[in-house]
């Protein structure tokens, strides 16, 4: 199952749309999109600190990975909530809950890792490599498969928590699947929503992937097409339809310490070398919490604030994706303004502690560096 | 160099700049310009300024303001050092003392007008205190520059 | 960006020698990049030749020159480049004081004086571009015919019509964010339905308390009232796509250029460092262009090789070979000597450079004006203090400024000008902000807050108005060579004399009226000073300015109609030399007050074209 280069072409199979699938009212569509909205983004907190740890002018293919993997989930997250928005749901990013408490569990087809919030370290990209682990699953009837653990998971099947996906790509599949499946049975009814919510193009790009306006079922389709290629990319080899790497291939440069190239076969780069100093590195406190820092008022203060600016962030997103998206160009200086915050956190040792890691473990020892906690007050 | 110390230098910078400790150590600095001041006129002088700070005894206000001026910024030793410790933290550089002061009190080795680091140059805090970034670095992200700026209040 | 893995070592001067290209072209500047993408697209081979160090363009390189430029106290515009002993270039912290009646030998460029300009160009891999603004302004229809309407300079021997549609190959190339309208309305003509790349940069907070301020105001010029307003400049900087673009095929944002795949390179995130250098490689630089001719697998790329000698076949004047040296290492001055041979040749160093190559060859002229006519932008510069805050220090170097003043018919009596708004406050003129700070801390004796407060209230309403005037064509400003100076290869390094014509000189002293109008209007608190003591200061009516150099360089070898009034042709051939094309912005017979680099983009364009058709 962690054979990661056994991929079946999921689009094939998902462009089947007499296929069953779980998602048959519109209902469920918007339980299954709000979830994917929640996955995505899930994984920016951890993406985010493990890229404000690295040391800086060091690192820099770590922090070009990092960086670009987590603009990326912005776009997914986006490109999520015009999903939603395209068949008339309600996004809404400050709800009770929507920011997972970490560690907390993703799925990855085996029940075997959580998601921390921790500095940059072998072990900490292993856990991402976990995350973006392409894996289809092996045959149709194990798509969904029976949860063996507690129903804290983010990829269980809405309304039944019994059931979960093999694999966020797996995930969206079904996704797919329920977008084909009402849009036979409704036609373009299915995209009530009101067009004018829809982000577009003009506000966000980076080198790749692109956001998408969904009016239609084509376009929608190419929106979870991309979201799949850009993070695991299940059957699409290591590069997507646009030769971009997916986020799985990218972090495993990393791990191998080479770049991938054009035409290269999945787990083996034949490019540049791919440097990484895991010694450059603040050793952060793991999953840290405001409570922690309770002796230190200053410091606390920081971090609460950091917690406060994020929370108007997310406030900021649902305004966006609730009809002005242009306050999205609003929320790019935002983002910039959370990695300020974040790495004065994150440079503050905290006073009287220490951090020791095991000797196969290149982190620095010495004191624990303070970081984001993304408490929400709402939890 | 025990964190005591350290602590003490933070506390000296965070009443010279206005910035609070938590901002200072935020830039990764704090040991790296301690060290510059050390390495340049010695521990010496720097335990004198530390001193001179730490014998300040009244409260925030004009009294306390007077007194930082008489025993530290206005003293022909002290004064250069702790308007340098100032630079530091704004700009990330190193300035040549004074030629006055090297003339009394002799020049010392590595006292030429240097940037810390690259980090120190990015983590100026001259650029936050004017509410802008340093140039090439930290950038503000997209049309930030349409709006008023931010200054912090103080 | 992709660039070819190996691209920049994988030639060496033995094998280059050994064949006979389609095309040689002498510098990988934008010029350069332009031509050797174009000459290949089309099918032909292509050995590009650049004097810089010759890495591949990798993301960690260009974060090298970002960390160099960090590294410095002084943070000069050529300062992530390091010194290159083997190729040099001027840097304007290398002027010394200059003695009179001395020249000024310790910066690269020798200069008699007594005016000495702190001009520059880069000799890297992309050239000046790496450093350069890319504000993209297109040169007014006026600007071509200086002669016919003004009687003052010379005329293009092509128009703007004929210019224009390489002008829009140049803004796709460039990728430029601008809003047509905003174009139209100085007077720019466009095909009805063209929308550029992108949509405009938007203006600063700065421009708009600027532009608030001098609402309603006119200057009369040459007997015309002219209306004052800040417009935004078009910019060769990434910014939102317009999905118009072509026809509505919309525009893909090129990124940062490296050996593997990034995906740096965004929307410009306002990091005010345009100059020296984007840490995103949002602005265009000629890598981007190289990369791309390289992708096409017919351009060939011999680095760390200095062209020193162009051959002529004495028969018919056509250049046989250019004498290339190749160096190991900056530092050092061995170096190898070869000849690269090929049907054509083009030249493509900038136009100090080129001017610098050919008279160093010794080569003849009919015309005798190579190296004549050297024109570069004056530059004035006025500072004051806003009495507000208005965010100085953000956004890119420059949004907006008053373009209102470039034509007229005042034209015909002094030269026209262009003022920008500098986003980066003093720097340029005082080093803003350092000197501030040292100025708050050391003299006003501030510390803690108060230091934080004037900090902030000082430096947040810095407004600097640079005010870019016209220089004509003028014979004596000129290039040459002298073998007392030579640089570490033996090169002989240029010599330029050049004096600010009065023309000119009526320009900038009407644009220090018009800054003071300004100032007046805004009670801003003028600071503007000018130094006797600079070797830029200039007198002229009683009055001194300090003129800085414009880093527009253009017109030594002047384009025209016939050999003898011009070095090279309307599609930049040289007039003497069949088989020669000298390109850039030394081809240019006037540069009016517009930045002169989109236009020389787009005179490659059209030399190309012909090219291309003379090699089929
Ligand atoms: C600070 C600054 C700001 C600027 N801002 C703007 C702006 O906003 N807008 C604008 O339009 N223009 C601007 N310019 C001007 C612009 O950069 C130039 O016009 C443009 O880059 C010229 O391109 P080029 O290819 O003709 O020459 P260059 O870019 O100078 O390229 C010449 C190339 O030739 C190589 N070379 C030189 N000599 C030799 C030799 N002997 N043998 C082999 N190779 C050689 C060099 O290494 C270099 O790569 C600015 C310039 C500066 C310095
Ligand atoms: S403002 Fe910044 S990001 Fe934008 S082009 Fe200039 S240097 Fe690059």
């Amino acid at each position: 199952m962690s054979d990661t280069s056994t991929n079946n072409d999921t689009t094939a199979k998902t462009d089947d749309t007499t296929s069953t699938t779980a998602i048959t009212t519109i209902e469920a569509l918007h339980e299954y999109l709000g979830r994917a909205m929640q996955l995505e983004h899930a994984t920016i907190p951890p993406y985010l600190t493990a890229l404000y740890s690295l040391h800086p002018q060091t690192n820099s293919a770590a922090n070009q990975v990092l960086r670009v993997v987590a603009v990326e989930e912005m776009l997914h997250l986006t490109s999520v909530a015009n999903l939603m928005n395209a068949v008339g749901g309600q996004v809404d990013l400050t709800a009770p809950g929507f920011v997972p408490e970490f560690p907390t569990y993703l799925p990855d087809g085996e029940e075997d890792f959580q998601v921390n919030l921790a500095c940059f370290s072998p072990a900490t990209l292993e856990t991402f490599l976990k995350i973006e682990r392409p894996a289809a699953a092996p045959d149709e009837a194990r798509r969904l498969m029976p949860a063996r653990r507690r129903t804290d998971i983010m990829v269980t099947a809405p309304g039944d928590p019994e059931l979960r996906y093999y694999s966020i790509g797996e995930f969206y599949a079904e996704i797919e699947r329920g977008f084909n499946y009402l849009h036979d049975r409704h036609g373009d009814q299915l995209f009530s929503g009101d067009p004018t919510h829809q982000a577009g193009p003009e506000y966000y790009y980076s080198g790749g992937g692109e956001l998408r306006r969904v009016v239609d079922i084509d376009s929608a389709r190419s929106s979870i097409e991309l979201i799949i290629g850009q993070g695991e990319g299940v059957g699409t080899g290591a590069f997507d339809a646009e030769n971009e790497l997916a986020h799985y291939y990218r972090f495993e440069q990393l791990k191998l310490g080479r770049y991938y190239q054009l035409g290269d076969e999945p787990h083996h780069p034949t490019g540049p070398d791919c440097e990484v100093d895991w010694s450059a590195v603040y050793p952060t406190q793991t999953n840290p919490r405001v409570g922690d820092l309770s002796g230190f008022p200053e410091l606390q203060e920081t971090a609460v604030s950091f917690n406060r600016f994020y929370a108007d962030f997310l406030a900021l997103l649902t305004k966006a994706f609730n009809g002005e998206p242009e306050l999205l160009i609003e929320a790019v200086p935002k983002m910039f303004e959370i990695r300020n915050k974040a790495t004065v956190l994150i440079r503050n040792p905290i006073p009287g502690s220490s951090a020791t890691h095991s000797a196969a473990d290149p982190t620095p020892d010495g004191p624990m560096h303070a970081a984001p906690t993304f408490e929400m007050e709402s939890q | 160099m025990g964190p005591d110390r350290l602590d003490r230098f933070l506390a000296l910078s965070a009443e010279l700049t206005a910035f609070d400790v938590v901002e200072l150590a935020g830039t990764g600095e704090s040991d790296a310009y301690l060290a510059t001041v050390d390495r340049i006129v010695g521990t010496g002088a720097v335990d004198a300024l530390l001193d001179a700070h730490t014998a300040i005894s009244e409260p925030p206000g004009q009294a306390r303001d007077h007194q930082l001026r008489h025993s530290m910024l206005g003293d022909e030793f002290l004064g250069p050092l702790a308007r340098n410790v100032i630079k530091l933290w704004y700009v990330g550089i190193w300035y040549q003392l004074p030629r006055s002061w090297r003339e009394v009190n002799g020049a010392r080795d590595g006292d030429v007008t240097f940037t810390i680091s690259a980090n120190a140059y990015t983590q100026g805090l001259l650029w936050p205190a004017v509410g802008a970034n340093p140039a090439g670095a930290r950038a503000p992200g997209w049309a930030s520059w349409t709006e008023p700026p931010r200054l912090a209040k103080l | 960006m992709r660039f070819p893995t190996g691209a920049a070592t994988r030639t060496d001067l033995e094998t280059a020698a050994e064949r006979t290209y389609d095309a040689v072209v002498i510098g990988a500047g934008v010029s350069g990049a332009i031509m050797a993408n174009e000459l290949s697209t089309a099918g032909k081979t292509v050995l590009l030749i650049d004097a810089g160090p010759g890495e591949d363009l990798t993301v960690k390189g260009y974060e090298s020159y970002l960390e160099t430029f960090y590294r410095q106290a002084v943070k000069d515009n050529q300062s992530p480049y390091p010194r290159n002993p083997n190729a040099p270039m001027p840097r304007s912290v290398d002027i010394g004081p200059v003695a009179p009646g001395q020249p000024e030998t310790s910066g690269y460029l020798v200069q008699p004086g007594p005016y000495i300009t702190d001009t520059t160009y880069t000799r890297v891999l992309g050239g000046t571009t790496m450093h350069w603004e890319a504000k993209t302004p297109r040169f007014l229809p006026e600007d071509f015919e200086m002669n016919t309407k003004f009687g003052r300079g010379a005329d293009w021997p092509i128009d703007y019509d004929e210019l224009e549609p390489y002008y829009r190959e140049a803004e796709r190339e460039l990728g430029v964010a601008a809003d047509v309208d905003s174009q139209r309305e100085i007077g720019l003509p466009f095909p009805d339905d063209y929308v550029f790349p992108m949509h405009g940069i938007p203006l600063s907070y700065l421009d708009q308390v600027v532009d608030t301020g001098i609402d309603g105001t006119t200057v009369e010029l040459g007997g015309e009232r002219l209306p004052l307003k800040v417009r935004p400049y078009p910019q060769a900087r990434n910014g939102v796509p317009n999905p118009a673009f072509n026809d509505g095929e919309g525009y893909r944002p090129v990124g940062a250029v490296g050996t593997h795949r990034t995906d740096e390179g965004e929307r410009c995130q306002g990091n005010n460092n345009c100059v020296p250098i984007c840490p995103v490689q949002a602005k265009y630089h000629a890598g981007k262009t190289l990369a791309k001719a390289l992708q096409t697998g017919r351009v060939e790329l011999l680095t760390q090789a200095v062209a020193s000698k162009v051959h002529i076949d004495p028969a018919n004047g056509r250049v046989s070979g250019i004498e290339v040296k190749v160096y190991y290492d900056p530092d050092d001055p061995a170096h190898e000597t070869g000849m690269i041979t090929g049907h054509t040749f083009v030249l493509a160093a900038g136009a100090i450079e080129t001017a610098r190559l050919l008279l160093a060859s010794d080569l003849p002229s009919t015309s005798g004006l190579v190296g004549r006519n050297l024109m570069d932008h004056a530059y004035l510069l006025n500072w004051a203090l806003l009495p507000e805050v208005a965010g100085t220090m953000r956004g890119t170097v420059c949004t907006g400024g008053i373009v209102d003043l470039r034509g007229g018919g005042f034209r015909s009596g002094q030269a026209a000008f262009s003022v920008d708004i500098h986003n980066d406050g003093w720097g340029w003129a005082t080093g803003a902000p350092y000197t501030d700070l040292l100025h708050l801390v050391d003299d006003h004796n501030l510390f803690g807050t108060g230091l934080r407060r004037d900090l902030a209230t000082r430096i947040s309403s810095q407004l600097l108005l640079a005010f870019m005037v016209e220089v004509l064509p003028t014979e004596t400003n000129r290039v040459t060579v002298d073998p007392a100076y030579k640089d570490q290869l033996g090169n002989m390094r240029p010599v330029v004399s050049m004096t600010i014509p009065e023309y000119s000189m009526r320009g900038v002293a009407a644009a220090r009226q018009v800054s003071k109008l300004i100032f007046q209007r805004l009670g801003a608190k003028d600071f503007t000073r000018y130094d006797p003591a600079d070797p830029s200061y200039v007198e002229f009516d009683g009055e001194g300015y300090a003129i800085r150099g414009g880093n527009h360089l253009a017109g030594t070898h002047i384009m025209g109609t016939n050999k003898r009034n011009s070095v090279v042709d309307a599609n930049q051939r040289s007039w003497d030399h069949e088989n020669l094309y000298l390109v850039g912005g030394g081809s240019m017979p006037s540069i009016g007050s517009a930045n002169v680099t989109l236009t020389l983009a787009a005179l490659c364009y059209r030399t190309a074209k012909s090219m291309i058709s003379e090699l089929n």
